[in-house]
């Protein structure tokens, strides 16, 4: 099995390479942002490295988001177009999990949030089990006032992690000493992550339907969230 | 050499399959009108979640259609600008992982080139030197090509793309969306003549503006219904019409006598207007210059056209590298 693994929800781009017995090759962009756009010649690139042909792919995996509108939507096109290529499965996870798995030794209650625009965050909670993490609420989509409240209301200790901490640090640390901030290094969902997890979920078939599969906007386009509040207030 | 065309600069999902710069086997448009509408116009982000769910089931059909399986295809070719950046970036960003999960070259096309080479699918080669007027929702621009692949500009509007006054003017009216083939309809049982509107005159000669010319048909309606009279709007959007297409022949006309050509080519989605066809119809054959217009169906934004100018340019030795990105501001030339 050969897996490839494409991460572009932030303003890091990831590729990765791997199977059973662990990733082969990896790379991580972060030059501006465009750099998603670079995510087809980095693949090549990785292969290059790797000394494989395209043709020992065996499946395509990817992260949904949520995240940066452009930067998802690169990575799932070139993940939709590069599985229908090979004639190779697709499996996508939600790049927030991705986030919560790479911190799950931390036994304690996790909350991601990443940077989505807009003034706003993209977060969720998740708890540590054994083997993994559980999503214990929806992907949410608000300010850091909002992220604040709902750290406070939590009265247990919390690590927060997620890019989301490194533009909205200070107002995020208004919310208590039982909440810390993780590291930056664990900030972002890395496609070494998403090579791992998608692993299991294929030896058990468990594919996603390429047509079906869709990045988690969670937040609407704002066209439509002002054609919202107009018709609302009519 | 069988090509595979990808076009999503704007708010089409485009695909084809073409074989040699010429036969057509396959091309599929999802058009996105219906989610635009309610907008009264495009939302690029709407457009580009849309590209993206449109993208791989139309290319299972565009195989289907065409009786060719993706082992049949020898290249890829994709719009790269000018056009909506995170619309143009899907169809780029799967043209660029297909070529190179199949090992296939690439090549990066530019829109306009696209909409001229909309007339090589239905006549044939074209040789330069010609002038090209190229308009539609996004563009008005007259181009010099003295030779193949090299383009001057000659002119291009300073304010609204002609389709963009043409969906202003239908919303204005009350006409659907897309304005364009509303308003064209409605002309049809108009009186072009019926109220003198402003030709647009521009300080540089083969500039087009038509900003005055919209305000004026918003002062007219406005006018006429303070004196408590309802103006014939089939009327209106004649007489629009007549003005915007009469500046528009004629400054082709006379890019075309001053560059010393013999050859006029149109492309994109407004030369699909029944009157801008008929009237550079006739006014070309007075002056002894040869017309090409492409088909009602190859006017509009399609995967085709850009299959078939890849194909020219991968002829002459083009490729595109997979690090390419979208080029929003693309200059032809």
């Amino acid at each position: 099995m050969l897996v490839l693994g494409i991460e572009t929800s932030t303003p890091q781009t990831s590729v990765a390479l791997g199977s059973e017995t662990g990733v082969v090759a990896a790379s991580l962009l972060a030059t501006g942002p465009a750099s998603h756009e670079l995510v087809v010649s980095e693949v090549a690139r990785a292969l290059d490295r790797a000394g494989m042909p395209r043709s020992a792919l065996t499946a395509v995996s990817v992260g949904l988001g949520p995240g940066l509108f452009t930067g998802m939507r690169v990575g799932v096109a070139a993940a939709k177009a590069m599985a229908q290529g090979l004639g190779v499965p697709i499996v996508g996870f939600a790049s927030l999990d991705l986030i919560a798995f790479s911190v799950r030794y931390c036994r304690r209650l996790i909350c991601v949030a990443v940077d989505g625009k807009r003034k706003e965050l993209f977060f969720a909670f998740y708890r540590p089990v054994p083997g993994g993490v559980t999503r214990t609420t929806e992907f949410e989509a608000a300010g850091p006032g909002r992220l604040v409240a709902e750290l406070i209301a939590r009265l247990e200790d919390i690590l927060l992690v997620g890019n989301g901490t490194l533009v909205y640090r200070r107002e995020l640390e208004e919310a208590g000493k039982h909440v810390e901030i993780a590291s930056a290094a664990f900030g972002f969902p890395s496609a070494t992550t998403l090579v791992e997890l998608a692993i299991p979920r294929l030896q058990r078939e468990d594919f996603d339907r390429l047509y079906d599969l869709r990045p988690n906007y969670v937040r609407k386009s704002d066209a439509e969230i002002a054609w919202d509040s107009r018709r609302r207030a009519d | 050499m069988r090509i595979l065309g990808i076009e999503t600069s704007c708010d089409e999902t485009a695909l084809a399959v073409v074989d040699d710069g010429r036969a057509v086997l396959a091309n599929l448009i999802s058009s996105q009108a219906h989610l635009h509408e309610r907008f009264g116009g495009v939302v690029p982000e709407v457009a580009s979640r849309a590209h993206l769910e449109n993208l791989n089931p139309l290319l299972d059909l565009a195989l289907r259609e065409s009786g060719t399986t993706l082992k049949d295809i020898d290249a890829i070719a994709v719009t790269v600008g000018p056009g909506l950046v995170g619309a143009l970036l899907v169809g780029i960003t799967a043209a660029k992982a297909l070529a190179f999960a199949l090992g296939l070259p690439l090549i990066g096309v530019h829109h306009l080139e696209g909409h001229i080479y909309a007339n090589v699918l239905a006549h044939g080669a074209i040789e330069p030197p010609f002038v090209a007027f190229l308009v539609s929702g996004g563009h008005t621009m007259l181009v010099h090509a003295p030779e193949p692949f090299r383009y001057r500009i000659l002119g291009q509007t300073l304010d609204d793309a002609a389709g963009e006054a043409f969906d202003k003017v239908a919303r204005f009216l009350g006409l659907g969306f897309p304005g364009g083939p509303e308003l064209d309809r409605l002309a049809m049982m108009g009186d072009p003549d019926a109220i003198r509107f402003p030709r647009a005159v521009t300080q540089r000669g083969y500039d087009f503006s038509l900003s005055g010319l919209k305000t004026a048909v918003v002062r007219h309606v406005t006018a006429e219904r303070g004196r408590g009279r309802e103006p014939a709007l089939e009327d209106v959007a004649a007489s629009f019409q007549e003005a915007v297409v009469e500046v528009q022949v004629d400054k082709t006309l006379a890019a075309a006598r001053d560059t010393g050509v013999a050859t006029i080519v149109l492309g994109g989605g407004v030369v699909a207007n029944t009157r801008l066809r008929a009237l550079m119809s006739t006014r070309a054959e007075q002056a002894g210059i040869r017309l090409f217009t492409p088909p009602p169906e190859l006017c509009t934004d399609n995967g085709a056209m850009i299959a078939c100018a890849g194909f020219y340019r991968l002829s002459r030795g083009d490729r595109t590298a997979l690090d390419v990105g979208a080029s929003p501001g693309l200059p032809l030339g």
